[in-house]
């Protein structure tokens, strides 16, 4: 089964509701004490509904950055972003974070959960900013703990959790308001390889739901996970690779992946 | 909305310590600020606390005796009528002097209605006929006290004994000698013991009007008027008082006074909001990563601000409410003195100001916290994800000062303070600041101090003034003073009140001493006279004749003309300044001088001029005329609970801001902590770095508040003595031990709250430091977390 097969393909120009990300010729230039830095040279990027893209790439090549400006975390320099088939790349920060409110969940490697607060109101904190009467959003956050598996943490300190709890919490704070899209930063970079593989199974299982994920990892193997692999260097798409499920009886090193273009 | 409150009920649960700061400062100045008002309208309006507390009356109508006053209750705008009670005039006796009195027919039982208010003794008693109850002003200006003999003569010449058994505020009418007649109340016999004829007293009803404003009080009495002094010609009402007249004579114009409500008013404005913002910055620097991680779930940078302004404003609001109580409770047995009076039990606030200081505080508190809330919703979303980098960098000083083998943990910690300039700014400014007003406050106590300590620097070295009277002709009287054991100079004077070239005012013109062997004025500014035909001024007369020092002026004293050259300025408390001192010799020379003799009496050390004038009272069997000076800084007495209370609020203020610095300094610093430890520095050398980082801030914030306090309060005080007449040079200084002292407490202060805090800091394990960028650790991690997050640093 190949991509096209799965997933609808994003047609030309930005406004097609398929497509449920598209950036086009995104350019970020850091200027620090007087030096222009691009970390962003041009780059084109589409993600349909419901699809799981892995971002890869050396240190430096961009990886967090891009993910930043398509989250809105930070201001593209040039360039495109249409979300769900509307361009919203000249959105005032305000316009970006009520957008980030329904649309747009996030997951960071150091968890970031918010340390005044506890388990349950980490969780239930974004539903309460879009809108959700306190009900809903104990309802809500009661369905993901006990779905995470950590339902008896709700009235812990996030500092008094193991770094595979606190990013179980902090997956299930994105996924609060049922997000279009799933941005997750090296969800697994500070974890140990039991937790990582939990927190994989956790993504997948997220993914077979229908959930669209954009993840940055520097780690082969958890970006196996993904539908498309795209690599990052010196801030350009150096290639974005489908990944066919192969027959068991092919299942070789060599051929994880299908180059294309 | 319902996020934004989950966030900040957490945020309070969180960080209580943070809360009860902001709630402590906001708590101290309001309650600072409402005991200062309350006591400084207590000493420049205590009329109104008179009032309050003897159930005064709105107006007091004196009719003539026998007028059927029933009428007056169905009058309209009238609310309730006194008890009528007689009236009669009489004169004191004491010697040669002479104070008309008004003496009032009382019963045992007080008046429900403008009831005299007992501050020593006891109130008139059915067993003491001879009784007689002295109003406290009068008492204290013709030197009476409760046990005292007075003999009061009626009209027709009747000498009445009677014996003092009590002393008595009342709000019916202002201060002896403002106000005259002296006010004495007695029992009906008596009264009529002075005064026999009935037709030659008066009777006096006080009201109490439904709405007691100046038109309305006015409406009332002109009504009264009206009907009691009609067409009949036959004037029932002889005169008339109301609460306003009193008010008005009550009323101190003592300027210093306002100058120092204004004054701990600018601290309120200036320091408050300081610490206030300095809190709410250090918060939002503290939690600049869960501010930004709460843009990326969606809060907008407005949500922010007005979450930060909502949450601090309302900690204010309740600092406030706590201000106000703690004020409550604390003045509920204070008292005042006024500067003419007695000890006037505090009335509360009216409530405007209380309206006006604690919406006036919450309103700063917003406003302070406008710029740190303003910051946070400029906080980068990805300030949650990305670590900034530590700033500063090792200077060439501090290179030079680690080559030299300066200790580590000194040049480190110097490096802190001088890299990170705008945190640094911020403590050094939040210190000074606080400092600055205690510096002045403390300077203003010593003035007031220097006053009562040390009188002849403001030109009362007199302490006593004495002037032949009765029997006794000048020589009998030198002979007197010469005599007392404890007089160590005297010089003769006189005075008189002089009309200002151009016709328009007076000032005195006094001649005191010789201009061979002048008084001692404390001259500030040019020299003392010597010689007859020069003068010394005050500078309220100075300021009066638009002239300096050195100016030649012929003004026409005791009816002679005299030329005087004013060779310099006095400190003079007397008379607004207004007062031209020269020697007798300046008025003999002239052709005038004379009968206004008085002796100004210099007394020994350690002699209490009361003692003093009880002797010469005795020597003369009561014949002389024995003034106690009065010093200006015994009305000040108020001003110094005053400047206790306001040192004690900016003390706080100070701590809250180095608490504030300290720990945000050393939040900043944990990421640090770890390197250090790891690049071999000892725990203890840890501790050190971040104490002395605290502490060089701390030193300069305190030393730089101090010498600008040294600087601005002499000019202050001078420009207030100037204004006032007294004239400049008035200040005092602090002496420089106190001044190491409170250098040397604040910094003890500041590095020991550095000292508790950074040992907290350097107690974390090592690897905690090195985990999570900026963030403090959570007890339970694994092993390999740490090393993950090592090696993706």
């Amino acid at each position: 089964m190949s991509r096209s097969e799965r997933y609808l393909p994003c047609l030309p120009g930005g406004a097609d509701t398929a497509c449920l990300l598209r950036a086009r010729q995104l350019v970020k230039v850091y200027r620090a004490d007087g030096v222009a830095v691009e970390a962003l040279r041009g780059i084109d990027l589409d993600l349909a509904v419901g699809e799981f893209v892995a971002i890869m790439g050396p240190s430096g090549s961009g990886k967090s950055t891009l993910l930043h400006v398509l989250g809105g975390l930070e201001p593209a320099t040039t360039g495109e972003i249409w979300l769900r088939g509307r361009r919203v790349d000249g959105l005032s920060r305000s316009g970006w974070a009520i957008l980030r409110r329904r649309h747009v969940g996030f997951v960071f490697q150091f968890f970031n959960l918010l340390s005044n607060m506890t388990v349950a109101d980490n969780v239930e904190l974004p539903a309460l900013l879009a809108g959700a009467s306190p009900r809903q959003a104990r309802k809500r956050r009661e369905e993901l703990l006990a779905e995470l598996g950590i339902a008896d943490k709700a009235g812990a300190a996030p500092a008094r959790l193991s770094g595979g709890e606190q990013q179980r919490v902090a997956l299930a704070r994105a996924l609060a308001n049922e997000p279009s899209l799933l941005l997750a930063d090296e969800p697994t970079g500070n974890l140990d390889s039991s937790n990582t593989r939990d927190v994989l199974r956790l993504l997948r299982r997220v993914h077979d739901g229908g959930q669209a994920i954009l993840m940055v990892t520097h780690d082969a193997r958890v970006a196996s996970l993904a539908d498309r692999v795209i690599n990052l260097f010196d801030g350009m798409v150096a290639d974005d690779a489908t990944i066919v499920p192969l027959p068991r009886s092919l299942n070789g090193v060599g051929d994880v992946l299908e180059l294309r273009g | 909305m319902r996020g934004t409150l989950r966030w900040a009920r957490a945020d309070l649960r969180a960080r209580p310590s943070q809360a009860l700061l902001t709630l402590g400062v906001v708590a101290g100045v309001v309650a600072a600020l409402v005991l200062s008002t309350m006591l400084l309208q207590g000493a420049v309006n205590p009329w109104q606390q008179l009032f309050a507390r003897t159930h005064g009356a709105d107006v007091l109508i004196y009719f003539q005796n026998g007028t059927n006053t029933s009428e007056l209750s169905s009058l309209p705008g009238v609310r309730q009528v006194g008890r009528p009670y007689e009236a009669a005039s009489a004169t004191l006796e004491q010697g040669p002097v002479q104070s008309p009195v008004e003496l009032r027919g009382m019963t045992p039982v007080p008046p429900a209605m403008s009831t005299p208010l007992i501050v020593a003794g006891t109130w008139l008693r059915s067993s003491e006929q001879d009784g007689a109850v002295i109003e406290a002003s009068f008492a204290a200006a013709v030197h009476v006290g409760v046990g005292d003999k007075i003999v009061v003569d009626g009209i027709d010449g009747t000498s009445v004994p009677m014996r003092v058994i009590g002393i008595a505020d009342t709000a019916d009418q202002g201060f002896y000698p403002q106000w005259t007649p002296g006010l004495i109340w007695v029992q009906h016999g008596l009264l009529t013991a002075v005064e026999p004829h009935q037709s030659e007293t008066q009777e006096v009803v006080g009201l109490r009007l439904d709405d007691a404003s100046t038109v309305a009080t006015g409406q009332v009495v002109q009504t009264i008027w009206n009907l009691y002094n009609g067409p009949t010609e036959n004037s029932a009402v002889l005169r008339y008082s109301t609460w306003q007249q009193v008010q008005n004579s009550m009323a101190s114009n003592d300027r210093l006074l306002g100058l120092l409500l204004a004054l701990f008013g600018v601290i309120a404005l200036v320091a408050a909001p300081c610490a206030i913002a300095n809190v709410t910055a250090g918060s939002v620097l503290m939690q600049r990563q869960d501010i930004g991680m709460l843009k990326a779930l969606g809060f907008t940078p407005g949500q922010v601000v007005g979450m930060l302004l909502a949450e601090q404003t309302a900690l204010g609001a309740a600092g406030a409410g706590f201000g106000l109580v703690a004020a409550r409770i604390m003045t509920s047995s204070a008292f005042v003195r006024p500067p003419d009076g007695t000890p006037v039990g505090l009335a509360p606030l009216s409530g405007s100001w209380v309206a006006l200081i604690g919406g006036g505080a919450v309103l700063t508190v917003a406003i302070a916290t406008i710029i740190p809330a303003w910051r946070a919703g400029q906080v980068s979303p990805v300030a949650a994800v990305q670590p900034t980098p530590p700033r500063g960098h090792l200077s060439l000083i501090a290179r030079l000062g680690l080559l030299v083998r300066l200790p580590p943990a000194l040049v480190l910690g110097a490096r802190d303070s001088l890299t990170r300039r705008l945190p640094s700014a911020l403590t050094v400014v939040g210190l000074a600041i606080p400092m600055a007003m205690i510096t002045i406050a403390l300077i203003c106590w010593s003035t007031i101090d220097g006053f009562t300590r040390d009188p002849g620097r403001i030109g009362l070295a007199a302490a006593v003034t004495v002037t032949p009277g009765g029997g006794l002709d000048t020589a009998r009287t030198l002979n007197l003073i010469s005599h007392d054991h404890q007089v160590l100079a005297y010089y003769p004077g006189a005075e008189f009140d002089t009309l200002l070239p151009g016709d328009n005012g007076t000032f005195i013109a006094r001649a005191v001493g010789y201009s061979s062997r002048p008084y001692p004025f404390q001259t500030v500014q040019g020299r003392m006279f010597d010689a007859p035909n020069e003068a010394v001024a005050g500078q309220g007369f100075l300021t009066l004749m638009h002239i300096g020092v050195g100016a030649w002026i012929s003004p026409t004293i005791d009816g002679v003309p005299v030329i005087l050259h004013i060779v310099g300025r006095t400190i003079e408390p007397d008379n607004n300044g207004d007062v031209l001192d020269f020697g007798l010799d300046a008025l003999s020379d002239a052709g005038g001088g004379g009968p206004q003799l008085f002796y100004a009496l210099v007394l020994k050390p350690g002699v209490s001029p009361a003692a003093a004038r009880a002797t010469l009272l005795a020597a003369s069997r009561d014949e002389l005329d024995v003034q106690l000076v009065a010093n200006p800084a015994d009305g000040l007495e108020v001003v110094k609970v005053v400047i206790v209370v306001a040192v004690a609020v900016l003390a706080v203020i100070g701590l809250a801001n180095l608490l504030t610095a300290a720990a945000v300094g050393q939040r900043d610093h944990l990421h640090e902590v770890g390197v250090l430890k790891a690049l071999g520095l000892t725990p203890r050398q840890v501790t050190a770095t971040l104490v002395v980082n605290t502490t060089i801030l701390t030193a300069i914030g305190v030393a730089s508040g101090t010498v600008a306090g040294l600087v601005i309060a002499p000019r202050l005080i001078n420009m207030q003595g100037q204004t006032s007449g007294i004239g400049s040079g008035i200040a005092a200084s602090l002496p420089a031990a106190t001044v190491v002292e409170i250098l040397a407490i604040a910094l003890a202060i500041a590095t020991t709250a550095a000292l508790f805090l950074a040992r907290r800091t350097t107690r974390m394990s090592d690897s905690a430091h090195l985990r999570s960028p900026n963030r403090p650790s959570p007890p339970r991690r694994h092993a390999l977390d740490n090393v993950n997050s090592l090696r993706t640093r």
